[in-house]
């Protein structure tokens, strides 16, 4: 990913529509928002057709960008998660109306499983709270997985994981507020970051 | 409801962020969103919290038609439009890219100067590339970096203000911005700095009789929006020159 410091210099240059600017942003993330969107969406024409969207909104919207609320890279994968989220809602809603409802959720339930759970332990390591998170259960950190890395909404999540609605929306409360306590300690032990 | 308690708040802006607030409940919020400070801080600290978790997602390299297509919507077709342009001229971006403001001012003041001179210069643009008369000001902050612009049409009585960095507003403070005349007599409250993007103030009389012997503008951090007659509480965070384009 590239450094937030040269991002926040050039989304301020975007927001003056300086195209050189704009470029640098998009050369410097299109590849990892692109992965984003694609776990979500699960297929690269709908994942590029999000990326554009996302980047349109960028050209149009870098003043909105204010580092004291977000830094850079977050405000560009807020941007193309959202996209993503409502052109999957979008598209369940037209799939959902126009052909009867079979199984095609369920049939790729046990591999998007899989995927998000590998990923949030892969994060989990690289943030160094695999032990702090560890004290979630297998469940609570695979419905926050379905969650961030799918866009699944508390309903899919509990198809996927056969569990009930309510105990769901019980995980994924308590995989945030673990994560959120996690990453606090975590800071603490490293110290503020230069 | 009271989506403002804090409780509430923090957990629609956690399960916005997420992505589990779905259907109208998002839209909802999202218009929320737009409308309070409190909201936007509270989502902003959880998706800085889960963008900690994108960075092991496989990145993959987008085909070169999606910036093609990205080029072709914004630049070319926007172009071909030819409608009047709502966004800065380019040329304004050269005025704030340079390190010394003074040299880009110069800058300015010869275009001014040569398009006085030369009128013809212009005469084969089209109407929509010449900037009407105004009042622009360029405030830095101490290190010398552009951090906000105001502008206003001559004639007009509303004032742009954009901002082109962040700038550090302590809760429950304003920034805001004040009108230096160039005989020295008291600054006068103009209107505050938002706190993202930009947005319009409403002047109290037009700009050419408000701004006619301002010579600077300048930003201070107040407890609450100064009203006429108030004078800056403290030191000023930002300023620079006030000039005018014509």
């Amino acid at each position: 990913m590239p450094a937030d410091e040269d991002l926040a210099a050039l989304l301020p240059r975007v927001a003056l529509s300086d195209r050189a600017a704009f470029e640098q942003v998009y050369r410097a993330t299109c590849a990892h928002l692109l992965g984003v969107a694609f776990r979500i969406l699960n297929n690269r024409e709908r994942a590029e057709e999000v990326l554009q969207e996302a980047f349109v909104n960028v050209w149009h919207s870098a003043a909105g960008f204010n580092a004291s609320v977000a830094g850079p890279m977050t405000w560009l994968i807020n941007i193309v998660r959202n996209k993503a989220i409502d052109a999957l809602r979008a598209g369940k809603t037209e799939r959902v109306s126009t052909i009867a409802l079979d199984d095609e959720v369920l049939a790729v339930a046990a591999d998007e499983a899989q995927q998000p759970q590998e990923l949030l332990d892969q994060s989990l390591t690289k943030l160094r709270i695999t032990g702090c998170m560890g004290e979630l259960g297998a469940s609570q950190r695979q419905a926050l997985a379905l969650a961030y890395y799918r866009g699944m909404v508390h309903t899919e999540i509990a198809q996927a994981l056969r569990a009930p609605l309510g105990t769901v929306k019980a995980w994924v409360r308590r995989g945030l507020d673990k994560l959120k306590a996690c990453l606090e300690a975590a800071e603490v032990r490293r110290g503020p970051l230069p | 409801m009271n989506y403002l308690l804090p409780d509430r708040l923090d957990r629609l802006a956690r399960e916005y962020a997420l992505g589990t607030l779905a259907g109208p409940a998002r839209r909802r919020f999202e218009r929320l969103l737009h409308q309070t400070p409190a909201a936007m801080l509270a989502v902003g600290a959880w998706q800085e919290r889960l963008a900690s978790l994108a960075s092991t997602v496989p990145a993959m390299q987008p085909s070169g038609s999606v910036w093609r297509a990205l080029e072709h919507r914004l630049f070319i077709s926007s172009a071909r439009a030819a409608s009047a342009p709502t966004r800065p001229p380019q040329w304004l971006w050269g005025l704030l890219s340079g390190r010394a403001f003074g040299g880009a001012l110069a800058g300015v003041l010869l275009c001014a100067l040569l398009l006085r001179l030369q009128p013809g210069l212009i005469g084969m643009e089209p109407e929509s590339d010449v900037l009407p008369a105004s009042y622009v000001g360029l405030l830095t902050d101490a290190a010398g970096t552009p951090t906000v612009l105001a502008s206003s049409k001559r004639h007009g009585r509303r004032l742009t203000v954009k901002l082109l960095q962040p700038v550090v507003i302590p809760a429950g403070s304003v920034a805001q911005l004040w009108a230096l005349p160039k005989d020295g007599s008291a600054a006068f409250p103009v209107g505050a700095v938002p706190v993202t993007g930009s947005a319009t103030v409403a002047l109290a009389d037009t700009s050419e009789k408000l701004f006619f012997n301002v010579s600077r503008l300048a930003v201070s951090i107040e407890a609450a929006p100064a009203k006429a007659g108030d004078k800056p509480s403290g030191d000023f965070v930002l300023s620079g020159h006030c000039v005018k384009l014509w």
